[in-house]
């Protein structure tokens, strides 16, 4: 009994001592590396923090409309995002390098799947926001347009032009990072030509006794009077 | 004669236009009429100029130049076949030169200001003394007008006449609720009708429009009337009022919408304020203008408003505009906004009232957004569109029973609460950092805007 517990001990003892022979070096050195990124990524973000206020980069999302990209429409710290974007960008580019220290086939192919992926969702990013921002301006834009027109549930309206937006960008994203690219595609012409379909039986429905009028008013030769306008005295 | 200015060409002017400058040569009073549609008014209107011409500026050589929008109901054919009887009118003198009547069509973006710069160019190129611009739509106008307009011009110095109106307590709602109170208490000066429509102008004040850049935006529409007003005023030229009596016009396009014109109109002063800060900020009080004419009690049409409706679309739009108006607001106004709109709630207006302090604290942030946010500026100013409605059916429930003398005391109050708030507007401003300042200046303009406040102390 005392024998078997004595060679479990043993045996264990000669596998940590190989493995830490085999692995230590690699550890080490990716416990610097990591180290080292953590330190780059601390300096990174402080010298992003002082180069983005100079250059009052919030004012300028203020200025262009993307500020509003952010919920609830409060204020913008762009500066804050952008350098603790880059912090992380640097410490997880630091833990790759890391992973890439102990050179096993595993992590080689995840840095070489991450290497090639970045640039693609970094533009897939970019479109993405590009596509957010458009669809709030244009939901706005449809929104107020409807209002002012006097438009029952104009907030729909706006709700409606802000998820085609979306959507489109979603299909345009996904596309150029061939990411389910077919479903995307065919969803994509199912509901336009869905919505095409039931807009064109709307009009056509709704606007079949506005032409019965007018056919009638032209056949008996008279005009319609015009609907006064309802702000003429302002 | 040539203007002394160097103008930038005019390119915009149609052909027939040069011809018609070469014909006449020269002419001491230009009468400009913008039109579009105006066939039923415009044949009085330009009768009424002639006669104004005949009466009171004989020995002057005058042309009246329609500038017309491509109107289709013969518009343009209604000015030149206007004739006047001038023996029936008792001219006491006789005209030395034949008043011309003219017609063009102008170029460029479809509005009054293009309009306007066609008259200013032809003006300019003619060498007028002075130059009048008039409503095509006016019902009221009498040959006095043209006099009441011009003489201050000829024969006192003045560079800019402004209209002084009788006018019915709920007409000319955006006068009396944004643009005369925002630009008394930005320039100081109290212009009672400075988007009036009809004004007196030297040759002077004529070259400075013309040699400006932005023609372009709001200026080439309805925010010209505003536009001219500001730039009168803020650039130090002399600038005087007359009364006119009753302004009784066609009711507006109604193809027209109030947003359209409101945006306009607001977006056109917001821009000058920004061109103008210099200015505006060293400016701390108002001061009345000189006031021509005979001031009396006129009867005035009838004006129906409908405060439900407008009240109605006011509380949908609480509920429904509230992110684009939270561009623009601060969340205490946007709080005070929904109380506002809250005591809609029961269905009944009896207890509505969006005081004089919450719509200057809207429209003063309102002008902040717009230059905070350039993107955003169409959306904000599109959505004050509701707010107004509601600040004037405020204005229309309070005012109900009040006579014309009550009413101007109460906008005199509104105008009070504006210059009031003017301080912590200047510093809200100072926290918040525009563009560059625009463009719109042409060359040898006052860099800061420091000699026309000078100007504006002498």
């Amino acid at each position: 009994m005392f024998q078997l517990a004595e060679r479990i001990a043993r045996d264990t003892m000669e596998r940590l001592s190989r493995l830490t022979t085999a692995h230590l070096p690699a550890l080490l050195a990716a416990l610097s590396i990591l180290l080292v990124a953590w330190c780059l990524a601390a300096g990174m973000r402080w010298l992003l923090m002082r180069v983005f206020r100079g250059a009052r980069i919030d004012q300028f999302l203020r200025r262009s409309g993307i500020a509003s990209l952010l919920p609830g429409g409060g204020p913008v710290h762009a500066t804050q995002v952008a350098a603790r974007g880059a912090y992380w960008a640097t410490l997880t580019g630091g833990f790759l390098l890391a992973l890439s220290a102990f050179d096993t086939q595993l992590t080689s192919r995840m840095i070489e799947w991450v290497l090639l992926m970045v640039p693609k969702l970094f533009a897939g990013a970019v479109i993405m926001v590009a596509g957010l921002w458009a669809s709030r301006y244009l939901g706005r834009s449809a929104l107020i347009w409807a209002f002012n027109e006097g438009i029952p549930h104009s907030r729909r309206i706006s709700d409606a032009v802000r998820v085609v937006v979306i959507f489109v960008t979603v299909v345009v994203a996904a596309d150029y990072l061939n990411f389910a690219r077919n479903v995307f595609l065919a969803s994509f012409i199912l509901i336009i030509g869905g919505a095409m379909l039931a807009g064109a039986l709307a009009l056509g429905l709704g606007g079949r006794k506005i032409v019965e009028r007018r056919l009638e008013s032209k056949d008996s030769g008279k005009t319609e009077k015009p609907e006064p306008a309802a702000w003429k005295h302002l | 004669m040539q203007a002394e200015t160097k103008l930038p060409a005019p390119d915009f002017l149609p052909e027939e236009a040069f011809d018609a400058v070469y014909k006449v040569g020269q002419a001491d009073i230009v009468v400009g009429i913008p039109s579009y549609n105006n066939a039923g008014t415009i044949g009085h209107v330009t009768r009424a100029a002639q006669a104004g011409l005949e009466r009171y500026f004989p020995q002057l050589k005058a042309v009246i130049i329609n500038s017309d929008g491509g109107s289709s109901d013969g518009t343009r054919q209604a000015v030149l076949a206007s004739r006047l009887d001038s023996s029936r009118l008792l001219l006491l003198n006789t005209p030395l030169f034949p008043v011309h009547r003219l017609s063009f069509p102008y170029h460029g973006i479809p509005g009054k200001g293009s309009a306007f710069r066609l008259i200013f160019q032809m003006a300019s190129m003619l060498g007028a003394r002075g130059c009048v611009v008039i409503d095509s739509d006016l019902r009221s106008i009498t040959p006095e007008w043209i006099d009441l307009l011009l003489r201050p011009v000829l024969h006192a110095g003045f560079d800019f006449t402004a209209p002084f109106y009788q006018r019915h307590k709920y007409d000319g709602t955006i006068t009396n609720s944004i643009v005369y109170p925002l630009t008394r208490a930005l320039y100081g000066l109290r212009v009672r009708q400075p988007i009036g429509g009809d004004f007196g102008l030297s040759l002077r004040m004529l070259n400075r429009y013309l040699s400006r850049r932005d023609w372009q935006g709001n200026a080439a529409r309805y925010g010209i009337d505003i536009w001219m007003t500001t730039i009168a005023i803020a650039e130090g030229f002399r600038v005087c009022q007359s009364f006119l009596g009753a302004k009784l016009h066609d009711p507006k396009d109604p193809g027209t919408d109030l947003s359209e014109m409101l945006h306009q109109v607001v977006g056109s002063v917001f821009a000058l304020m920004q061109e103008y800060e210099p200015v505006w900020k060293r400016t701390s009080s108002s001061r009345d203008v000189d006031l021509f004419g005979f001031p009396f009690g006129v009867g005035l049409d009838p004006v129906e408003v409908d405060t439900g409706r407008m009240l109605g679309v006011f509380h949908r739009a609480a509920r429904e505009l509230r992110d684009v108006w939270a561009l623009a607001l601060q969340p205490a106004t946007l709080k005070e906004l929904g109380r506002v709109s809250a005591t809609l709630d029961s269905g009944s207006a009896d207890g509505f009232h969006l005081d004089d302090e919450l719509w200057a604290r809207v429209v003063m942030e309102f002008a902040l957004a717009w230059r905070e946010r350039p993107a955003e500026r169409g959306h904000m100013l599109r959505s004050l569109t509701s707010l107004y409605l509601a600040r004037v059916a405020s204005f229309v429930l309070e005012s109900r029973d009040l006579l014309s003398d009550q009413v101007e005391d109460r906008i005199e109050r509104l105008c009070l609460t504006f210059e009031r708030l003017k301080p912590s507007l200047i510093s809200s401003w100072d926290r918040v950092t525009g563009p560059a300042q625009s463009a719109a200046r042409g060359p040898g303009d006052a860099s800061d805007g420091a000699r026309a406040e000078v100007m504006l102390e002498d």
